[in-house]
């Protein structure tokens, strides 16, 4: 038996129209690791992740999820592991205590311990206060928290989560990230899907980054950083006259760690270094040292689209995006794709929090 | 390390057919304005068509009351009503996700179909009985009494199947609530009008009667109501092997059933092709 929680082997997903979601990609996660995979719209995570719990078939390669292939058992594959789907999968006519002892019977948990299992659940997810409302009645957060509580009924070794935050208030995302901390914490292997840098930072053990339905980076967060250089520090100068020599200042006074950019921008100089928030104020000290007027300055985290920038090259793929925007969802729901029209540049609001001051 | 394992307790077909029949049953009681509704239209029908008809129309059958004429198109009618909103359960399934959710999971996929198919039997059998009450209050006859009452409802189950697995095929084709509802309901009356339903066919127009042959309705409430009557009914087809009223019933039962069994299979077979979606 293998040691793989999840092992996909050169896996290629091609839908009826000939789309091409899935183009050889390898995968291999070991047991209580969290892994993501980090890419825009239509780059072809969710059909990878439907593809990983049985809800597609590969059209080239083989999968196999916690031992059990997805194509020859694939009751198996479904009796071992929890699926967040990109869209909230609750019954609205259901209290919230109903939908939970629905996904117990179904995953076949002993009555015995059903009702405790879901008394700890909804307790995790803090909906014990409104267990007995219905679902319908709740707020897009609490439906999302609903839901991660029904895919963790049966204690699942490993879990699946698609773009599980999109479309949630920060605190609601909060809120859910310390859940998905804590089933790894307990064991839990996760994958999970998110168009976010930061969620992939704050969650994952390792990413992987797909863009147009191939893997284009895998590596740590951190490595991942690494390869866009750090935090990127924009200082604005009243004379953009003197870019050139606030350039130069910056270099000489070796403010930065080795590896940092500095350049020349549009309104002034732009910097970008691992350490580029903690030395940041340095850099303005001994501009003003040096009488350069500063009127501005911003420090934020690399997003998405740095991250693309520095592995592929080009933003974010959007040239070729279009093909690959058909998401697999619409094969078997028609309701509004949640945030399906989201662009990857909400990174930039929500890694720029708190920074801008 | 070894695979790793979750106790599924349960996990017979049987316990996938209950967890699917509670959930639904749940829905339809929180939920009884669809239970309403859906017996208002057959109920109005019942009561006007007997008080502006019934003058009329008695004088046009053979000592029977227009009430007792009526009330096996009105139960059938109230079947197919019933059989559409099917689809619409469907419908809500895939587009709030549950769908999915219930298709990951290691349920038995016939014995979820079956546990849904067979929470809307139960409703139909309700309602059913309702009407079938209602009308005797208003004055119709039960001649083969209250096994007759049972086998109507059961007739009104078999005939609810072709209907019920129809309006899934539209819901999995349009993949919309309100197509899946006018689609159903734009059939609904002129398949009732064009059948045995309302009058006796031989009093109808040639055309009717030639497209009566081919309407499912007309097998429904014609075996509905040989059982109604305790008498043969049927004049699509002249059949007089069996006595009385099977010669009615069994080819009405024979054609309502082969129209289950194919109806079902599209059915089955594109529920399950949405199931897998759209991969080559």
């Amino acid at each position: 038996m293998t040691d793989y929680a999840i092992e996909a082997r050169d896996v290629a997903v091609t839908y009826a129209d000939g789309t091409r979601a899935v183009r050889g990609v390898d995968l291999l996660v070991e047991r209580g690791e969290f892994v993501g995979f980090l890419g825009p719209n239509g780059a072809g995570k969710t059909t990878m992740i439907k593809t990983l719990v049985t809800l597609l078939r590969p059209t080239g390669g083989s999968v196999t999820v916690n031992g059990f292939d997805t194509v020859a058992d694939p009751r198996s594959v479904r009796a071992t592991v929890g699926y967040m789907a990109q869209e909230t999968s609750v019954d609205p006519e259901l209290t919230a205590r109903e939908n939970l002892r629905f996904a117990c019977d179904a995953y076949g948990v002993a009555r015995s311990r059903r009702d405790d299992r879901i008394a700890e659940l909804l307790e995790l997810v803090e909906l014990t206060d409104v267990a007995d409302k219905v679902a319908d009645d709740f707020s897009g957060g609490m439906k999302k928290r609903l839901d991660a509580a029904t895919a963790l009924v049966h204690r699942p070794p490993l879990v699946f989560l698609d773009e599980p935050t999109t479309g949630l208030d920060p605190a609601a995302r909060n809120r859910l990230w310390a859940y998905f901390r804590r089933i790894n914490d307990e064991g839990t292997t996760v994958f999970l899907t998110t168009q976010y840098l930061e969620e992939a930072d704050q969650l994952c053990d390792r990413l992987s980054v797909i863009q147009n339905g191939a893997v284009v980076a895998e590596g740590t967060p951190d490595e991942l950083k690494r390869r866009v250089g750090g935090e990127i520090l924009a200082v604005e100068l009243a004379d953009t006259d003197e870019s050139e020599q606030a350039v130069s200042i910056a270099r000489e006074e070796g403010l930065f760690a080795d590896g940092a950019v500095i350049e020349p921008s549009e309104s002034g100089i732009a910097v970008t270094a691992r350490d580029a928030r903690a030395r940041g104020t340095d850099l303005l000290v001994a501009l003003r040292d040096a009488g350069i007027g500063v009127v501005g300055f911003d420090v934020r985290a690399p997003t998405l689209d740095d991250v693309f920038l520095a592995v592929t090259g080009e933003p974010d793929g959007n040239a070729s995006r279009a093909e690959h925007e058909r998401e697999p969802t619409d094969d078997i729901r028609s309701g509004p794709v949640g945030a399906g029209g989201h662009d990857s540049s909400g990174a930039d609001e929500r890694t720029g929090n708190g920074v801008d001051r | 390390m070894s695979t790793p394992h979750v106790d599924r307790h349960g996990g017979s077909f049987a316990s996938d057919v209950w967890v699917t029949f509670v959930r639904w049953t749940i829905k339809s009681v929180r939920n009884p304005f669809v239970l309403v509704v859906s017996l208002v239209q057959p109920i109005i029908f019942l009561v006007l068509f007997t008080q502006v008809f019934g003058g009329v129309a008695t004088s046009a059958l053979e000592g029977i009351s227009y009430e007792t004429y009526l009330v096996p198109a009105i139960v059938i009618q109230v079947a197919l009503v019933a059989a559409a909103t099917s689809g619409i359960g469907l419908v809500n399934d895939i587009e709030n996700g549950m769908f999915e959710k219930t298709l990951v999971s290691p349920m038995n996929r016939s014995a979820v179909f079956l546990g849904k198919t067979l929470a809307e039997i139960v409703r139909i059998v309700v309602q059913v009985v309702i009407v079938l009450v209602l009308g005797v209050l208003l004055g119709a006859e039960i001649a083969t009494g209250v096994v007759g009452a049972v086998a109507i409802v059961g007739i009104c189950v078999l005939f609810s199947i072709w209907f019920t697995a129809f309006s899934n095929v539209l819901a999995v084709v349009t993949r919309d609530e309100e197509s899946t509802i006018i689609g159903a309901n734009l059939l609904q009356l002129p398949l009732l009008f064009v059948s045995s339903a309302f009058l006796p066919l031989p009093a109808l127009p040639e055309w009717i009667r030639t497209v009566a042959t081919v309407n499912p309705i007309t097998y429904g409430v014609d075996a509905a109501r040989a059982v109604m009557l305790g008498e043969d009914t049927m004049t699509i087809i002249e059949i007089t092997r069996f006595d009385g009223m099977w010669n009615t019933l069994v080819p009405a039962l024979a054609v309502l059933s082969g129209l289950a069994l194919v109806f079902g299979s599209v059915a089955v077979y594109a529920i399950g092709r949405a199931a897998s979606a759209d991969v080559r």
